[in-house]
């Protein structure tokens, strides 16, 4: 009997290894190979509070989640510049380290002897022993970390993880900051793995380093691809299947030995074929947004604002050698569109960013305002009210339509862990506003009958479309759009243009890249020219298109 | 100062199988852009039937032969059989490298129930010993090194001069371009995985006459290329070679001063500080 509730156990430990791990890398797209070492560094924490200093429980769990959550945040400061393989490479370097500093700082650790005679836990004079008696603790636990996880999963900051995990660029462009979402995540993970170890080392007493390796990294990862990324049922699911599974092993007469190696291999067969057959897991990611929570009034989104004029003052920009914008003096005026114009390679896309911080202007400033916008970063200048749409539309293609417009609204009290967790009520009732407000938008660039389809499975105008949602829903007053109509056909054209004139007309300052000269003719008020990065000229559409040397440049 | 000279040598004879190592992931990485992390137990199966072999009363010289062929064909089945499918099916690179992952931990448990955990050495390697003043190299140390200047120049030529070599490159530079000029990058896919996996199995052979093999080395064979091909920047096979004796180097003059336990730690915070210093690699630079 005593077996069957060590496998629960397991079980429990399992569960919020997979969960946390699931956090990191199916909301927020950071695969980082680590998770073993903060489970062990939990574990040891644990170890050597209670051996050595004689804390009881649960001081060593929370001393020892702290110490975990600043080895995550050591992860994720790499992690900041550098995504993909790198990332994998430093948290496998990291976690050989982790390993390396329990190997070698023997009088810590004990070395390669480990940490024997860990303390059990004794709660109200009942020493829990035994797996049936650790068992409603470990369940306690993987419950609330699982909550824990939830509630992140499902709150506006679980969102922005997801969008970043898609698009990294575009969630700067709506004003999120990436790096306090990054850093805030791998301590969150790391500190809810370190949970189970410090849970694992009371119930074990022992603790060695051997305990923590990438093979167990590698196993935690097969229980979250098999139950599916991105939702966190899945992984409890897995970790269910996977603790239990290996266990009709037993049933097989190997030596224990060749039981072990046969079981590693079991899990890497599993991560094989269930990325073969079926990638997305047992249980797919789903929307966490349902229509049916429609709050039925819609704020108007189209209503009058008083945005200013936005302008750039001898900017420059030269990588290495290559001068890519120099001596431009741009100003978009406010109420009306501006088209940008010129051949490719003008210049046009560079100017955009530098206007909006994605890049530093080697020489010259942005003012706005009266304020200058040098030095601030991307998703500091579009919470002054600036914002810019990208030429390959970066839509976070994997979240529903609705859930693309929400994760852009600014000033989402759900966007910090704080208020998720200590203010609930005002992020509830905030998200509910912003449901209205996403889908007023919908309605406003007439995609509402989309809001809660996946955005992959869009038409290319709905794409662009979206594109323009999501960039309202930045709530700025100066709307830079990239090549916001190329591509679309003459009917759909005629439908979206009115979109643009009733931004322009409620107050917005607009700008526009276009190559389409009926577009620019039709559309802007006034179009800036530039060619090889310099401004040749800024004037009504119909005199730059008759000015002949221009329409030489253009055409050349 | 003769510590420091012996130091200095055996940075030297660790950073030419690094560097091998290097050599040996970039060449896969590089064009294929797969995070190959089976290369390292793929490799270590190869030392084991190389010692396999040896065991059968192969000479020597065979033997290593046997073990560098099976590392090649390993490799090869590798790409077609578990890699090309996921491409094929457009899996993203990141399901690619966990598919890579769970061949890994197959391939290693794999070895180990079947040779048994012990280490394995080769009675019939060669012992000789230089000495150079008072600096100390074996006969391995050295073969070690001639391993990598031999294969780096073959490679070299080969990439320089032959034409599935200027595809290689070609590959590597940009797929999709390479694709577009006509370039059977199937083909040439399969061929660094040969190459490359020959060439991993060569260091991994040569650590089993050295140290001796056993049946998680495959750990520090792959995770050291890797390092190496980070370090020196992606992309650039003679970064692969300068960022493998970069941590031969560093690892081994470290020591000067540094308590021998800690050294496997070195190369990992070298690792660090690069990537958070200066995250194109030290040697960055297309070749």
């Amino acid at each position: 009997m005593d077996y069957l509730f060590h496998i629960l156990v397991s079980v429990a430990l399992f569960s919020i290894l997979a969960t946390s791990f699931n956090l990191l890398i199916g909301y927020s797209g950071l695969f980082a190979l680590s998770h073993a070492a903060f489970f062990g560094v939990g574990a040891y924490a644990t170890a050597i509070l209670t051996t050595q200093l004689g804390l009881g429980f649960p001081s060593p769990l929370l001393i020892g989640m702290l110490i975990t959550a600043f080895v995550g945040i050591a992860i994720a400061l790499p992690a900041l510049r550098i995504g993909g393989d790198y990332l994998v490479i430093v948290s496998l370097a990291l976690q050989m380290i982790v390993a390396a500093i329990m190997l070698n700082w023997t009088s810590l650790t004990g070395g390669t002897d480990g940490i024997r005679g860990i303390p059990r836990v004794v709660i109200a004079g009942w020493e829990l022993n035994s797996a049936p008696r650790i068992l409603p603790l470990a369940a306690c636990c993987a419950a609330i970390c699982f909550w824990i996880s939830w509630k992140i999963g499902h709150s506006p900051y679980g969102r922005a993880l997801k969008a970043m995990r898609e698009n990294e660029s575009a969630v700067l462009s709506v004003g999120k900051n990436v790096v306090a979402m990054k850093l805030s995540v791998f301590a969150l993970a790391a500190a809810l793995a370190s949970v189970a170890g410090s849970l694992y080392a009371h119930y074990v007493t022992f603790v060695s380093a051997e305990g923590f390796t990438l093979d167990l990294t590698v196993y935690i990862l097969a229980m979250v691809i098999l139950g599916g990324t991105g939702n966190l049922w899945g992984s409890l699911l897995g970790a269910a299947i996977l603790t239990a599974l290996p266990e009709l092993l037993k049933f097989l007469a190997l030596a224990p030995d060749i039981a072990d190696k046969t079981r590693q291999m079991l899990y890497g067969v599993i991560l094989i074929l269930i990325l073969r057959i079926r990638p997305q897991g047992l249980i797919p990611e789903s929307s966490t947004l349902t229509k049916a929570q429609d709050p039925g009034f819609r704020p108007d989104v189209g209503a009058l604002v008083k945005a200013a004029k936005l302008e750039g003052k001898g900017l420059e920009k030269r990588f290495g050698g290559i001068v890519a914008v120099s001596g431009v003096d741009i100003s978009i005026e406010p109420g009306r569109i501006t088209g940008l114009i010129g051949p490719n390679g003008a210049g046009k896309t560079t100017a955009f960013n530098l206007l909006t911080g994605f890049l530093k202007p080697t020489a010259g400033e942005v003012r706005y305002r009266d304020r200058s916008l040098t030095g601030l970063k991307p998703h500091e200048i579009v919470r002054l009210g600036i914002a810019r749409s990208f030429q390959d539309l970066r839509l976070f293609t994997r979240m529903s339509v609705i859930e693309n417009v929400m994760v852009a609204m600014p000033r989402q009290s759900g966007d910090s862990l704080f208020q998720v967790f200590f203010n609930p009520w005002k992020v509830q009732r905030e998200e509910s506003e912003h449901l209205a407000k996403a889908l007023a938008i919908l309605e406003f660039v007439q995609l509402a009958h989309r809001a809660s389809d996946i955005a992959a499975d869009l038409s290319y105008a709905e794409e662009k479309l979206l594109v323009v949602a999501r960039l309202m829903a930045t709530e700025a007053e100066v709307l830079l759009f990239d090549e916001p109509l190329s591509g679309l056909s003459p009917d759909t054209l005629e439908q979206v243009f009115p979109i643009f004139r009733k931004l322009a007309a409620s107050g917005r300052t607009l700008a526009i890249i276009e190559h389409n000269l009926d577009v620019i003719r039709s559309l802007c008020d006034s179009a800036i020219f530039l060619d090889e990065g310099k401004k040749f000229a800024h004037d009504r559409p119909e005199v730059l298109m008759n000015d002949p040397v221009l329409a030489t440049r253009y055409f050349k | 100062m003769d510590l420091l000279a012996q130091l200095l040598v055996n940075g030297l004879v660790n950073g030419s199988h690094y560097a091998l190592l290097g050599l040996s992931f970039g060449l896969i990485f590089g064009p294929t852009r797969i995070t190959h992390f089976a290369h390292g137990p793929l490799a270590t199966l190869a030392a084991y039937l190389g010692w396999w072999a040896a065991q059968r009363g192969l000479p020597i010289e065979l033997a290593l032969l046997t073990g560098i062929g099976a590392g090649a064909c390993i490799g090869v089945l590798c790409y077609q059989f578990l890699y090309r499918p996921f491409e094929r099916s457009g899996s993203p690179a990141l399901v690619i490298l966990i598919g890579s992952l769970g061949l890994y931990i197959v391939t290693e448990n794999f070895i180990g129930a079947v040779f048994g955990t012990d280490t394995k050495v080769l009675a019939s390697a060669p012992s000789h010993v230089f000495l150079l003043g008072p600096v100390v190299i074996t006969m391995v140390q050295a073969m070690q090194m001639l391993a990598l200047l031999t294969s780096s120049i073959a490679l070299a030529l080969f990439l320089g001069k032959t034409r599935f070599g200027r595809a290689v490159l070609a590959m590597n530079d940009n797929i999709e371009m390479a694709r577009v000029v006509g370039i059977d990058t199937h083909r040439i896919a399969l061929l660094v995985f040969g190459l490359g996996s020959a060439l991993a199995a060569c260091a991994a052979l040569l650590i089993l006459m050295r140290d001796g093999a056993s049946s998680h080395m495959g750990f520090n064979l792959v995770f050291m290329g890797f390092v190496a091909v980070v370090v020196g920047g992606i992309g650039s096979l003679r970064g692969a070679v300068a960022g493998g004796y970069a941590l031969g180097l560093v690892e081994s003059l470290g020591m000067w001063k540094i308590p021998s336990e800690w050294q496997s730690s070195i190369a990992f915070v070298v690792l660090f500080l690069v990537l958070l210093l200066r995250p194109q690699g030290l040697f960055a630079g297309r070749q």
